[in-house]
């Protein structure tokens, strides 16, 4: 603006003053306006994420502990307290909570050790060994869980897996399997692999290499790779369902009952209990992370 | 299975005996014997990819071998795992513990063969000290620089009480100042007067109690200087084989080949053709060599010895069998001597040669000055004389000293 101010006063002198324009053009300082509305721009862009990052966890959150609102009142703090300790103390809730977790568990450490096997194959395997393996080791991650489950689902049947537990966790091992691998592949290409060489030129049998030296070498990102593998499964229903058949009642699979059967304060018990573990896990990973250098 | 199998008994601390090195799609290491004391100090030398590495992994038993057979104190370790050789490896950067602390760390060799945490901190602190790092004792190691990384991860290496220690490169990532420093410490820990008896009492006793269990030490290098000034015996391996197995001062100065002279780089490489009666005739002169001309001979000959006693010489075959045969001389810059009094030049003795030369370039380095001179066709570099500062143009008295200089053969050319 500046600019034009310092062109436009004498039209007569406008060839003469055009190439102080132009000058004046280029060093014009930074336009304040500007950089005032770009702040309000990000700081509403901000906001929105905000609001569409927290809108729905807070209308589970109000859904599940405050009384069904009426419309038009969205919400209002009149209720029972009864119906909120009966959410609480749901049985159901809790037992598919503690199955999930379980099975969240059990995934994470199976995986993470199959993972581990595998990235480390990898990393020390020839260029094109690596590759292909490299890319194998994606395909359970780019295959849609249904698709993959189908595939689970006849293996887990004919060994007489369909239906039970050790189904199911073998049905979330495969993609959390693939998951881990691709993290702790990024993480073995850095790992300095001769400090186990150089423990077992000190002495060390390899079981003291992996005990001494691997473990505690790569403690922080086994541990983010068990929480990975655990997600992975904490958050499964379509694999769940079809191996499990409706027999194993993880969280996500009862969250989808009581949605089904129109009980909304139950089924947002449930999705909040099922999104608040997660959340927590992912702040401690990367309080973990930003410990080891991994994120800033 | 050759594990554990007692080999022939002998006193070498480590003997390779006709090993077969592959590494990759090269060719690899043939049919190599390399026999070391306790206490012997090897560099091994070699241009990039002739193997070196790849020789230090297999005797460390972190990679197999081809054939031939790998013996640390007489016993066959080929099929051996590497932690039950007796043998460390250290890699080119120190391969630290960072989840231990610098004291953990140099005992843990220790503690992995059993001894008590307690025990093996307190001779973990004494080899510290004895790298004068004990004030670091309880430090992370990424908090060390690089010179003391390197000398923890050497104390550590002692801890072990190897038999044979294998040097990677050690020096290669250090800057110059630090390296000169570094190295120095080091290897005046490992020629220290108990090397391998640091830590007290052996843990296997039966093994360690001899007269001598200083390690047996293998150097791997690119720096000749550094080879040359800090072991007892340098080999160069060229084109998969031993090219030559000497002592420091008899590599520089009698090379046994032309690929040998050419990779250790000296400057002077001067045509001519070698009689069978000994006259070695090249552009600067002709000079009788010392005959019969054995190329195993290691003494230099003494000019008093004979009147016809000149240069040494690693050729052998065509001049012992009666025919001349064309040979190279080679020698470093110190065999030449450029000054400016070229009224001075005299007639050639049996020892030195005098000519006149021309001045092509002049190199200032830090270690000293150098010149490169033409006389006739040839071209050598020469050192100059005290007092004289040759320029180039000039035209200058060059003597050869025929004593510091070898023959070669032509069969490299």
């Amino acid at each position: 603006m500046s600019a034009q101010v310092v062109a436009m006063p004498d039209p007569g002198a406008q060839s003469r003053n055009a190439a102080s324009a132009r000058s004046a053009t280029v060093v014009r300082p930074p336009n304040v306006d500007q950089s005032t509305t770009g702040g309000l721009s990000a700081t509403l862009l901000l906001a929105a994420l905000v609001v569409i990052s927290l809108a729905p966890l807070a209308t589970l959150l109000m859904t599940a502990l405050l009384p069904v609102a009426r419309f038009p009142t969205i919400w209002t703090v009149e209720g029972d307290l009864d119906q909120v300790i009966s959410v609480v103390t749901n049985r159901i809730v809790w037992r598919s909570m503690a199955t999930s977790a379980m099975l969240a568990l059990l995934t994470g450490v199976s995986a993470t050790a199959l993972g581990y096997l595998a990235a480390r194959a990898i990393v020390r395997a020839g260029d094109r060994v690596r590759r292909i393996a490299s890319a194998v080791a994606f395909l359970p991650v780019i295959a849609p869980p249904i698709a993959l489950g189908v595939g689970v689902q006849v293996i887990a049947l004919r060994a007489g897996l369909g239906g039970a537990t050790s189904g199911v966790l073998l049905a979330h091992v495969v993609p959390a399997t693939g998951y881990v691998t691709l993290f702790l592949l990024g993480v073995l290409r850095t790992y300095d692999h001769r400090m186990e060489e150089e423990a077992r030129s000190l002495g060390a049998s390899p079981w003291q290499v992996f005990v001494r030296v691997t473990i505690p070498a790569l403690t922080s990102p086994l541990v983010v790779a068990i929480a990975l593998g655990a997600l992975v499964s904490w958050g499964q229903l379509a694999l769940t369902l079809l191996v499990g058949g409706g027999a194993v009642r993880t969280l996500p699979v009862e969250l989808l009952a009581f949605v089904r059967a129109g009980d909304d304060r139950l089924g947002a018990a449930a999705a909040l209990l099922l999104t608040v573990p997660p959340a927590i896990a992912f702040g401690f990973l990367r309080t973990g992370a930003r410990q080891t250098g991994a994120i800033t | 299975m050759t594990t554990d199998a007692t080999a022939a008994p002998s006193n070498a601390a480590l003997e390779l005996q006709h090993l077969n090195v592959t590494f990759g799609r090269n060719v690899g290491l043939r049919d190599l014997s390399i026999s070391l004391r306790h206490g012997e100090h090897l560099a091994l030398l070699g241009p990039s990819g002739v193997g070196k590495t790849s020789l230090l992994r297999a005797i460390a038993g972190l990679s197999s071998v081809d054939g031939g057979r790998v013996v640390v104190e007489g016993r066959d370790v080929t099929a051996v795992a590497a932690e039950r050789r007796g043998v460390v490896y250290l890699h080119q950067s120190p391969a630290l513990f960072p989840h231990l602390s610098v004291l953990d760390n140099v005992g843990f060799p220790l503690e992995v063969r059993g001894v008590s945490r307690r025990e093996s901190r307190e001779r973990a602190r004494a080899l510290l000290d004895r790298v004068q790092l004990g004030a670091c004792a309880s430090r992370a190691p990424d908090t060390l620089s690089g010179g003391q990384r390197h000398r923890v991860a050497l104390a550590r290496a002692l801890a072990a009480e190897p038999m044979v220690l294998l040097l990677d490169e050690p020096f290669a990532a250090l800057d110059p100042e630090l390296r000169a420093d570094v190295r120095g410490a080091v290897f005046d820990l490992l020629r220290g007067p108990d090397t391998g008896t640091l830590t007290g009492s052996p843990v296997d006793g039966a093994n360690r109690s001899r007269a001598s269990n200083s390690p047996a030490v293998i150097i791997v290098t690119h720096d000749i200087d550094e080879a040359v000034a800090l072991t007892d015996r340098v080999i160069v391996l060229l084109d998969g084989a031993v090219a030559q197995d000497a002592a420091p001062a008899e590599l520089l100065t009698r090379p046994r080949s032309l690929s040998v002279a050419r990779f250790l780089g000296l400057p002077n490489y001067v045509p001519g053709v070698l009689e069978a009666n000994g006259t070695f005739t090249s552009a600067l002169g002709s000079f009788v060599v010392d005959a019969p001309f054995f190329p195993s001979r290691t003494e230099m000959p003494s000019a008093s010895s004979s009147v016809s006693s000149s240069a040494s010489s690693s050729v052998s075959s065509a001049a012992s069998s009666g025919s001349s045969q064309n040979a190279w001389l080679v020698s470093r810059a110190d065999a030449f001597l450029v000054g400016n009094d070229v009224a001075a030049v005299r007639a050639s003795r049996s020892d030195r040669i005098h000519s006149t030369a021309t001045v092509i370039a002049v190199d200032e380095r830090v270690g000293g000055t150098t010149v490169r001179v033409r006389a006739g066709d040839v071209e050598v570099t020469a050192v100059p004389e005290r007092e004289s500062h040759p320029t180039i143009g000039a035209t200058v008295a060059l003597t050869m000293f025929v004593l510091r200089t070898h023959l070669v053969a032509d069969v490299d050319v």
